[in-house]
């Protein structure tokens, strides 16, 4: 997809706090319409500095590129967008119903199309029972499913949302799930930063993980997991003698059963060994197509070749520097 | 706009929410209320069925009528310390949390994502905040329109003044506090602060105030020597026996000593004159909350209208032993007369620069701030 189509499309971005600690060293990174997108990283690797970045609540030390075809940080941008922070405090004076009239009024919405919105968005969160109630009797799964439809109330292009299950129980957390489903449904963007990877596994069609600062893996889970890819086959027998003379093959033995795995992602690859082992008088009891999950993938992100994890937080410069001359 | 006033509504919302907004709404309506029962004739005053015959004030007293009566204590007490300092206390209480609350994570966020700028978005925050003294300063005047209307059986709807007056008044103050709680984020901090500023700004103010005192009086005191001076000289040409030389000296170091007194009254008075105008100095760059309230008392009591006390205009300020006694009714008029003679530009535009200095300092320091 060419990087103009792109909803996000920033480059070489940099954001120093205090003229010494590095929260972003360098990020490019492309969104695309219609998409699903998962942020990840270890905590302080800058994922909530980009996104408030994006949402012009942090100023970038530097910056090219375009937020919804707009230099980032053109607030009229913002008309379009929708987000939901991380540890959000909505007033809780405020009701739940007024909580999304109030911020669809601040995106510059009528009246009259305010309402009808949160009419709709309280039953999409089934949140209309307890619409007319103060936000203080809310519980943190009831103000997370408020604070969804406030960042949806401007039927926005893309949604943004920082750890949009925090807090919910597991039927709350599929709801949330369906409902991001629905909206990419609808043909908007998600831009999800989250720290659960099983459930950014289940929606999202893109990734980018983020270690101290720097975008350290970008794609969709098949492109950053292909190398990963194996068939496993479990068959009756020990090791056989002729495994070593197929390329990418090995086998681990096991009570007279033997786990023979073949790192490729091309069924086509293994069609020859099953017929062997068959030849072999082996029965096959197994074949199972593998790949590395988003937790091994995120892991094998944050792990140094030595081994080590990396260290949370952003780069810290020793003595003085400029800002923004990472 | 709609974003404007989506902010403002929110801000009424928050004042709603706040028991301290209601609680000093009915005290202010209870101080009214109180007004109402101070009843004044010419037996003198009563507060409900007691007369209090032990005042002297009365009806009686020429030109003194109910209507000023109730004015003097709308503007002396429901003004200049109910609305001045109670009610700005409770409301700086009130708002000073504003700031720190909006700016506090989670809140700013969800804000500064809409397409709004930073600075007005800072300024239409601040003008909410002072939301909280507009709306009781409205229904303040409005119950004491009633009762000066009702009781004084006089309708002044000059009283209105008070409510932009004691706005802007508190304005000056929640600029201050607006400009802490950005930079500190806290309201306590804030909040201690902004009352720390507003004591030393009255410790000028009344510094100011005091050497004003000493300044007339030293004028007053230069007045009296030189007129004993004066009466001496007309004494020394009237010697008729000029071998008289015995009463000739007496009356010649008499006006010596007095002409080195009113030298003396002369340079301390040019020394005073020196601080003060250092005194208006600093108090020039400072809001001048004191007296943006008494511009109430200047533009609703007309001095005239006040009773005027005898005044024993023949007695020298010096008498024939050299005393000084200055004229105290005298110099209380000049102290107010020199105050009503202040430039209204002076007072309102030199406190609103003030004013709109902190606020564009805030908003500059709101506008480039990372949350």
């Amino acid at each position: 997809m060419n990087s103009t189509d792109s909803i996000i499309d920033v480059r070489n971005v940099h954001k120093t706090f205090k003229k010494r600690v590095k929260a972003l060293r360098g990020v490019d990174m492309q969104v695309h319409p219609g998409e699903i997108f998962g942020l990840l990283g270890p905590n302080g690797a800058g994922k909530s500095t980009l996104v408030k970045i994006l949402m012009t609540v942090v100023r970038p030390s530097a910056i090219s590129g375009t937020f919804l075809g707009k230099p980032v940080g053109t607030k009229s941008a913002l008309r379009e967008v929708g987000y939901l922070p991380e540890h959000h405090n909505f007033p809780n004076y405020l009701t739940g119903r007024q909580v999304i009239e109030f911020s669809g009024a601040l995106s510059g919405m009528l009246k009259r199309q305010r309402r009808a919105n949160a009419n709709r968005l309280l039953d999409r969160v089934g949140m209309t029972r307890w619409a007319s109630s103060r936000l203080k009797t809310y519980s943190k799964g009831m103000l997370q499913r408020v604070g969804l439809a406030q960042a949806m109330v401007n039927d926005p292009r893309i949604v943004v949302l920082d750890e949009p299950t925090d807090g919910v129980d597991p039927v709350g957390r599929r709801e949330i799930r369906d409902l991001l489903l629905e909206l990419r449904g609808e043909g908007r963007t998600i831009f999800l930063n989250s720290h659960l990877l099983s459930e950014l596994e289940m929606v999202c069609d893109r990734v980018a993980i983020m270690v101290q600062g720097q975008v350290s893996m970008q794609g969709t889970i098949e492109e950053l997991t292909c190398d990963s890819r194996r068939f496993e086959i479990d068959c009756s027998g020990a090791e056989p003698e002729w495994l070593g003379t197929i390329e990418k093959a090995t086998a681990e033995v096991d009570d007279e059963r033997c786990c023979i795995r073949v790192r490729t992602d091309d069924v086509e690859d293994i069609q020859p060994l099953l017929d062997r082992l068959r030849s072999d008088g082996r029965t096959i009891t197994r074949v199972h197509a593998m790949r590395e999950s988003l937790e091994d993938l995120f892991m094998r992100a944050v792990t140094e070749d030595d081994g080590t994890v990396a260290s949370p937080g952003g780069v810290v410069e020793r003595g003085r520097g400029k800002e923004g001359d990472a | 706009m709609t974003a404007t006033i989506a902010l403002l509504l929110d801000a009424y919302r928050l004042l709603n929410a706040r028991k301290i907004f209601w609680i000093t709404m009915i005290l202010s309506l209870l101080v009214v209320g109180s007004f109402a029962l101070v009843g004044i004739d010419e037996q003198g005053i009563s507060i409900a069925w007691w007369n209090l015959e032990l005042f002297e004030i009365n009806t009686g007293i020429a030109g003194f009528t109910q209507a000023v009566f109730y004015k003097l204590i709308f503007v002396n007490f429901g003004i200049n310390i109910w609305l001045s300092w109670v009610a700005t206390i409770l409301g700086l209480i009130t708002t000073a949390s504003i700031f720190p609350e909006f700016l506090g994570a989670g809140s700013i966020d969800v804000v500064l994502s809409k397409p709004i700028s930073r600075l007005r978005l800072y300024v239409v925050k601040y003008i909410t905040g002072l939301l909280f003294v507009f709306l009781q300063v409205t229904a303040f005047t409005l119950a004491s329109f009633l009762v000066i209307g009702l009781r004084g059986g006089s309708w002044e709807p000059g009283l209105f003044i008070a409510i932009p007056l004691v706005t802007l008044f508190f304005s000056y103050l929640f600029a201050i506090c607006a400009l802490l709680g950005v930079i500190t984020r806290s309201t306590i901090a804030s909040l201690l602060l902004t009352v720390l500023i507003w004591f030393g700004i009255w410790i000028v103010q009344s510094a100011e105030g005091t050497l004003m005192m000493f300044q007339l009086m030293l004028d007053q005191r230069v007045e009296g020597y030189q007129q004993a001076a004066d009466r001496i000289e007309e004494r020394l040409a009237k010697v008729e026996d000029p071998d008289d030389t015995e009463r000739w000296a007496f009356l010649h170091e008499s006006l010596e000593k007095r002409k080195e007194t009113l030298a003396d009254a002369t340079s301390s008075a040019a020394s005073l004159d020196a601080w003060h105008t250092g005194l208006i100095g600093v108090m020039t760059v400072l809001p001048k909350t004191g007296e943006t309230i008494q511009l109430l008392e200047r533009w609703t009591i007309d001095l005239a209208e006040l009773p005027q006390n005898e005044n024993d205009t023949t007695r020298p300020l010096v008498n024939d032993e050299g005393d000084f006694r200055p004229d105290e009714q005298r110099l209380a008029e000049d102290i107010q007369q020199a105050k009503r003679d202040r430039s209204v530009w002076w007072i309102l535009g030199t406190s609103v620069i003030f004013e709109l200095v902190l606020v564009l300092i805030g908003g500059w320091l709101f506008w480039r701030r990372d949350f």
